[in-house]
């Protein structure tokens, strides 16, 4: 049933807003609607569902339902999400210098027309949340291009629940960037030439003849493309997708969009120079939706497994790699929010002392009234508690029947 | 990565009559220092002919390039501009210290730490066999801010001189700009980087660019430095 979704997704390049391809009907875009929440809603919540969802066609549609299913995707519970960091985060961090510059000068990842003091609230809190998953973590290392990860999942999830998704994201999807040096990253960077090579010959051989090496990709890589894509919508549709995939797909990725680039390469001087510069700079009218099915199916036709085989790549075990099958795991058997709510309150965890979402409604409802930029920017941290009433009755609409839902969106 | 043999051997007979006439002399320079201190901004602005509204962290490598006419010779330089952050020199900028003709090395003068990591860099550039025989200068960014400096010109000139480096002082953000998006150099970015693109050229016969017709039979060359054990030419030119 994938493959055939996928063929039909093939001759589909045009987005709209969201990324989704407008020449799907309006009812193509409520089907997949009710496709994900149906898959929340279920017991255990249905990953399969939700990871196809992500990484098909359009990917998950709009920022709030990335507010629902991000958090699935990496196993984490939003009624238990880490405190807002205090201010003793910034203290003694050997990082700390290096986030704070990155993070100040990162000003391309926010959204144009966003205010520059509404800006700063929110570098200042990529900066709370970088040191904080840093000091929860301390084998893990900062790199410049984690600020560009980090930026992408506050811009939609807000803080707290981006520090449990960086964290879970750090130690698995991240974790070879993280390490004390490069080499690790190197050796994923390492799987690209090989996919390549089996797709087209020619172009590897020209590539190699002009030692062009991957570095043209390690941005690519260790940022999910944050880094170099200037249009936050394709940043978030890539977000989907690999949230929803392998850690390896990133290179699987590279490889498709230098593949599509096949001619322009070849026609390129054989230099080294000359082929960096042409591949490091991304064209931003990138066909996303293709490239994202092609990806897919070379990681099917030559899976890590299969590429490992290759001499350069048996010297080093990749962690992320390695690690990927029980992360894997661990994201079958999550409860819908509307239990763990409950499961939340009957432990009688509260989570007054730390943020907003045990706050009373009316308390919320005057939140919202405030229209303050600051307040704002603290509810972001509400969504979750907000997305949980939603599905509360879509759950009784569930009972009823599926048609309703439809109604609901 | 490839062909580094066969690059060796061609390198001699390109030095010989045989050749067809060159077509654009490419001098490479790589520009290194902390983070922060302004290496995109420099090179940019080289290239560019114009300062970068923002500049953000450089991951990895960028290259940019420009083309400048010395004594009636056209030529092509190369800027690759690397990222600070040590873990990134470490594993990843290595390949792009090959075929290097010149290094600018550039510290922050607003921030001590960034000139006292200058010897690190150049010890970094001679395990890469970027020693004293290739020009190297020293880049003092950001002089603009003159109330904070915190290097003093004399302690930098003396650092230079120790290393037989020239040194600049520039500034990122040049109060003297004209404001209509051009500069007539009153920062020194055109200097320093036609200083030593004349250095270069002025040096012995560098390897001529190669024309890149016929891409099948384009050769790399990688002017000897790793295969002869950096006997004495290690600046010599590659192309191709």
């Amino acid at each position: 049933m994938r493959k055939h979704k996928r063929k039909k997704q093939i001759g589909a390049v045009g987005g709209n807003e969201n990324g989704f391809v407008t020449r799907e009907s309006d009812g193509g875009r409520k089907h997949k609607l009710t496709v994900i929440h149906q898959a929340l809603i279920r017991d255990p919540v249905d990953i399969e569902a939700l990871r196809r969802a992500a990484a098909g066609n359009g990917g998950l549609l709009t920022d709030e339902l990335r507010r629902k299913v991000w958090p699935k995707l990496l196993n984490i519970n939003v009624y238990k999400l880490p405190p807002k960091p205090g201010r003793e985060v910034r203290e003694n961090h050997k990082d700390y210098n290096q986030v704070v510059l990155d993070v100040r000068r990162s000003m391309k990842r926010f959204p144009k027309g966003m205010p520059a003091s509404e800006r700063a609230v929110l570098q200042e809190q990529l900066i709370d949340i970088i040191l904080e998953v840093l000091k929860r973590n301390p084998q893990l290392h900062y790199y410049q291009g984690y600020h560009d990860v980090a930026v992408t999942l506050l811009l939609v999830v807000g803080e707290r629940m981006s520090i449990a998704m960086l964290d879970t994201l750090s130690n698995f999807h991240l974790r070879d960037f993280m390490d004390p040096t490069m080499d690790s990253t190197k050796h994923i960077l390492n799987y690209l030439m090989p996919i390549l090579e089996q797709v087209d010959a020619e172009l590897h051989d020209f590539m190699i003849r002009a030692e062009v090496g991957t570095i043209f990709a390690l941005s690519w890589l260790i940022t999910w493309y944050g880094h170099v894509l200037s249009e936050f919508r394709h940043t978030l549709r890539l977000y989907d997708f690999f949230l929803a995939s392998h850690p390896l797909m990133p290179i699987y990725l590279a490889a498709t969009i230098v593949l599509h680039r096949e001619k322009e390469v070849k026609q390129t001087e054989c230099d080294m120079a000359m082929v960096h510069h042409l591949l490091s700079h991304i064209p931003q009218d990138l066909p996303y939706e293709l490239l994202i099915c092609q990806a897919q199916d070379l990681f099917e036709q030559f899976p890590p497994s299969l590429l490992a085989k290759r001499a350069a790549l048996q010297s080093r075990k990749s962690l992320s790699i390695s690690s990927f099958q029980a992360f894997h795991l661990s994201t079958l058997h999550q409860r819908p929010d509307s239990v763990l709510q409950r499961l939340t309150r009957a432990q009688g965890y509260t989570t007054s002392r730390h943020g907003l979402e045990a706050s009373p409604p009316a308390a919320r409802g005057q939140l919202w009234r405030e229209g303050n930029r600051m307040m704002k920017m603290a509810v972001w941290g509400l969504s979750a508690t907000l997305g949980a009433a939603v599905f509360a009755v879509a759950q009784t609409a569930m009972d009823w029947g599926p048609d309703l839902i439809l109604q609901l969106f | 990565m490839a062909e580094s043999g066969s690059a060796a051997e061609l390198s001699g007979s390109l030095t010989s009559s045989a050749l067809p006439p060159p077509r654009t002399r490419i001098f490479k320079i790589i520009v290194i220092g902390d983070s922060g201190v302004g290496k995109t901004c420099l090179t940019f602005r080289f290239c560019a002919g114009r300062f970068p509204e923002k500049t953000e962290a450089t991951i990895g490598v960028d290259f940019r390039e420009r083309l400048v006419e010395i004594d009636g010779e056209k030529i092509k330089i190369q800027l690759w501009d690397t990222a600070g952050q040590e873990r990134f020199r470490k594993s990843m900028v290595q390949h792009y210290y090959r075929n290097v003709h010149a290094v600018v090395f550039v510290y922050d003068v607003t921030n001590a730490a960034s000139f006292r990591s200058l010897p690190a860099w150049i010890e970094e550039c001679k395990q890469h066999a970027l020693g004293t025989e290739v020009p190297r200068i020293l880049v003092g960014n950001k002089c603009d801010l003159q109330d904070s400096v915190q290097v003093g010109t004399d302690v930098a000139q003396q650092f230079a001189d120790a290393h037989s480096m020239p040194l600049f002082e520039t500034s990122a953000k040049s109060p003297n700009s004209l404001g209509d998006g051009s500069y007539r150099d009153s920062d020194h970015v055109e200097a320093i980087f036609m200083t030593v693109a004349h250095k270069l050229k002025s040096q012995k016969p560098l390897v001529l660019s190669q024309p890149a017709e016929g891409s099948g039979s384009t050769v790399t060359l990688s002017g000897g430095r790793n295969d002869d054990g950096g006997g004495g030419r290690g600046w010599s030119c590659s192309s191709c």
